[in-house]
C-alpha cells in the first residue's frame, strides 16, 4: 500500500490547503478564546494583554445573568435528551415490531415533516404554548424537541432487534415494560448514545424557538443570554467573547471526549435512514 | 377457529401495545409539526396581531406581501444564498473528502478531520459574534490584510460585502459536516474498484470523476438536501451578524418571518410569508427528486 502512493508536488500542495483550511476552522475560536482573556476595547490584543485570571468569566456568569441561563440550559438540555430518547425509542419499536394498521402511512407523515422549515410552524407553536401558559417554562423547550429524526433513526436500529427474540420473551410470559426496557433498549443502546449528542447540540445550541418562548430573563437559556450579551451596547469584547466561549466550552468537552459518537450522531444518524 | 380467535385478540393486544408505544411521538409531531402547518396556512388568511382572535381576510395578506418590496429582497436574497452555499459546501466537502480518503488516511488526516468537524458544534450566535468582530472595520481581517498593504473594506457596511459574509459564515459553519459525510461515504466505497481502476492506469483525477463521484450519489443527494434546507432557514447568523442589513441586502424569508411575527405583531402577514417559505421548500424537493430520478434512469 505505503509505495504505491508517491508523494508528489500537487499532493503536497494538496495537504498544505486543506492544512489551511483547517487552520480557517479554528482559527476564529482560537481568536475568541484568547480575546475573552483579555479587557479589550478594541477588536486587537498584544499577547501581553492576555492574563489567565479568566475576570471575564466570572464577570459574566455574576453580573450577567448567566449563571441561571447556564443552569436553564443543562436542565433544557438534559430534559430533552431523556424525553426525545424515550419517545423515539418506543415510537421506533412501536413501528418496527408491533402490527399497527395504518402505521406505515403515519410513518410516511412523521418522516414528511422533517423537511418543514421551524420558521412555517413557529408562529403557531407560540400561539399553543400562550394559550396553555406554557410560555417560559421548561416544558415548552423541552417537549417540542422530540421529533420525526429521532423516530426514524430509533426505528432503522430496532429492526435490527430479531423478531424471535421478542417472540420468545411473550411466549415465557414478560411483561410489555420488561421486554422494552430489558431487551429492546439494551440492544439500541448506540443508537440512544447518537441520539442523546444529536438531541444535545441540538437543545444547547437552539436559538429560534428559545428567543420566542422565552420573555422572561430568569427562563433565558444561554444561547439567548449570549445573543443579548453581544447585542447590549457592551464595550468590553473580552467580555463578550467570553460568553461566547462559554457556550461553545461544554459541547467541545464532550466533543473531545466522544468524538466517535459525536460524529456517528451528528453526522451519520443522517444517513442511516 | 377457537386458535385463529385467539390469535387475532393477540393481535389486537400487540396493536393495542404498539399505538401506546406510538402515541406520545405521535402526540408531540401531530400538534407542534402537522397541525401547525394548518394553523399557519389558516392564520395567512387572517387579520391577526396577537392580542384580538384572527379575523378572516381572504387573500389580502398574500395582495400585501407581493407589493412588499422586502418580501422581494428576502425571496432574492434567501435564493441567492442557496445558490452560492450549496454548491461551495459540496464541492469543498466533497473534494477535501476524496482527497483525505485517496492520499491521507493517517492520524494527521483524522486530526484534520476531527478540526474541520467544529464548527459544525459552535452554536451560530457564538459564531456570528466572533466573526462580527473579525469582520469590523478596525476587525481582524483589515488587519491581516492590511500586512499585504490593502486598504481593507468595510465587510459589513457594504451591502454586497455583508451579504457574502453571511455566506462564508454559514459555509465555515456546515463545510465540515458535510465533508465527515463524505468522508464515511467515501470510505465506504469498495476498494477493490479502485484497485482495479489502478491496474488500468486510471489517473486519481479519473478515478475520482468516475468511481468516487457516481458512487456517492446518494450522499450527495442527502447533502444537498440539507444544505439547500439549511440555507432556506438561514436565521441565526443573519439575527445576530447583520440584522437583515445594510439596508435589506442580507434579510431572509426567515428572518422576515420573525421579524413581522415577534417584532411587529403582524401574524397573519407572517404567516402568508411562511406558507411562500414552505411551497419555496416544497418546490426545490420537488425539483431535486425529479433531477436525481431522471439520472438514475440515464
Amino acid at each position: 500500500m505505503r509505495s504505491r502512493k508517491k508523494t508528489g508536488p500537487a499532493t503536497v500542495i494538496g495537504i498544505i490547503l486543506v492544512t489551511f483550511f483547517a487552520v480557517l476552522c479554528i482559527a476564529p475560536l482560537i481568536y475568541m478564546f484568547l480575546l475573552s482573556l483579555t479587557q479589550s476595547e478594541t477588536t486587537r490584543f498584544a499577547l501581553s494583554d492576555i492574563s489567565f485570571d479568566f475576570i471575564n468569566y466570572r464577570n459574566v456568569i455574576f453580573r450577567n445573568d448567566y449563571g441561571r441561563a447556564l443552569l436553564n440550559s443543562v436542565i433544557v438540555v438534559v430534559l430533552s435528551c431523556i424525553w426525545t430518547c424515550l419517545v423515539s425509542a418506543m415510537a421506533g419499536y412501536g413501528f418496527e415490531k408491533k402490527p399497527v394498521p395504518g402505521k406505515e402511512i403515519v410513518y410516511k407523515i412523521f418522516i414528511a415533516t422533517m423537511m418543514v422549515p421551524g420558521q412555517v410552524t413557529i408562529i403557531p407553536l407560540f400561539i399553543i404554548m400562550r394559550d396553555i401558559g406554557w410560555l417560559n417554562s421548561y416544558q415548552a423547550l423541552v417537549i417540542p424537541m422530540a421529533g420525526a429524526f429521532g423516530v426514524m433513526m430509533m426505528r432503522s436500529f430496532v429492526k435490527s432487534v430479531p423478531d424471535v427474540l421478542i417472540e420468545a420473551a411473550q411466549i415465557d410470559g414478560c411483561s410489555e415494560i420488561y421486554i422494552f426496557t430489558r431487551i429492546v433498549m439494551p440492544l439500541v443502546k448506540p443508537a440512544t448514545v447518537s441520539l442523546t449528542i444529536f438531541t444535545f447540540v441540538s437543545a444547547w445550541n437552539a436559538f429560534l424557538w428559545p428567543l420566542v418562548s422565552t420573555t422572561k430573563s430568569s427562563m433565558y437559556t444561554l444561547i439567548v443570554a449570549m445573543s443579548l450579551l453581544d447585542t447590549k451596547l457592551e464595550t468590553n469584547y473580552g467580555l463578550i467573547m467570553a460568553g461566547a466561549t462559554i457556550t461553545f466550552i461544554v459541547p467541545f468537552v464532550l466533543y473531545c471526549f466522544l468524538q466517535k459518537q459525536f460524529v456517528e450522531g451528528i453526522a451519520l444518524g443522517g444517513v442511516k435512514g | 377457529m377457537a386458535g385463529k380467535g385467539k390469535k387475532t385478540k393477540r393481535t389486537k393486544r400487540q396493536a393495542f401495545y404498539g399505538m401506546l408505544y406510538i402515541l406520545p411521538a405521535f402526540v408531540v409531531i401531530m400538534t407542534f409539526c402537522v397541525i401547525t402547518i394548518f394553523m399557519t396556512m389558516y392564520y395567512s388568511l387572517t387579520d391577526f396581531n396577537m392580542y384580538s382572535p384572527p379575523e378572516f381576510v381572504g387573500i389580502k395578506n398574500y395582495l400585501t406581501v407581493f407589493q412588499n418590496k422586502t418580501f422581494y429582497a428576502a425571496l432574492t436574497n434567501t435564493v441567492k444564498y442557496v445558490a452560492v452555499t450549496v454548491p461551495v459546501q459540496v464541492v469543498l466537502a466533497l473534494g477535501i473528502a476524496a482527497f483525505l480518503a485517496e492520499k491521507l488516511r493517517n492520524s494527521y488526516g483524522g486530526f484534520l478531520r476531527s478540526a474541520m468537524f467544529i464548527p459544525q458544534i459552535v452554536s451560530a450566535i457564538a459564531a456570528s459574534a466572533v466573526w462580527k468582530l473579525i469582520f469590523r472595520t478596525d476587525g481582524i481581517l483589515n488587519s491581516i490584510l492590511a500586512v499585504f498593504g490593502s486598504e481593507g473594506m468595510n465587510w459589513l457596511g457594504d451591502k454586497q460585502l455583508a451579504f457574502l459574509c453571511v455566506a462564508v459564515v454559514s459555509i465555515w459553519k456546515s463545510a465540515g459536516y458535510f465533508l465527515v459525510i463524505y468522508y464515511a461515504g467515501i470510505m465506504g466505497v469498495s476498494s477493490e474498484l479502485h484497485e482495479a481502476a489502478i491496474v488500468d492506469g486510471a489517473s486519481a483525477m479519473k478515478r475520482f470523476w468516475y468511481i468516487t463521484i457516481p458512487s456517492v450519489k446518494p450522499i450527495t443527494y442527502m447533502v444537498i438536501t440539507l444544505s439547500v434546507i439549511w440555507s432556506f432557514q438561514t436565521f441565526d447568523v443573519v439575527y445576530q451578524m447583520t440584522g437583515g442589513g445594510p439596508g435589506t441586502s442580507t434579510i431572509t424569508l426567515a428572518y422576515m418571518i420573525y421579524q413581522f411575527a415577534f417584532a411587529n405583531y403582524k401574524l397573519g402577514f407572517a404567516s402568508a410569508l411562511a406558507v411562500i417559505l414552505l411551497l419555496f421548500v416544497l418546490l426545490i424537493h420537488l425539483i431535486q427528486d425529479i433531477f436525481f430520478k431522471e439520472k438514475k434512469e440515464a
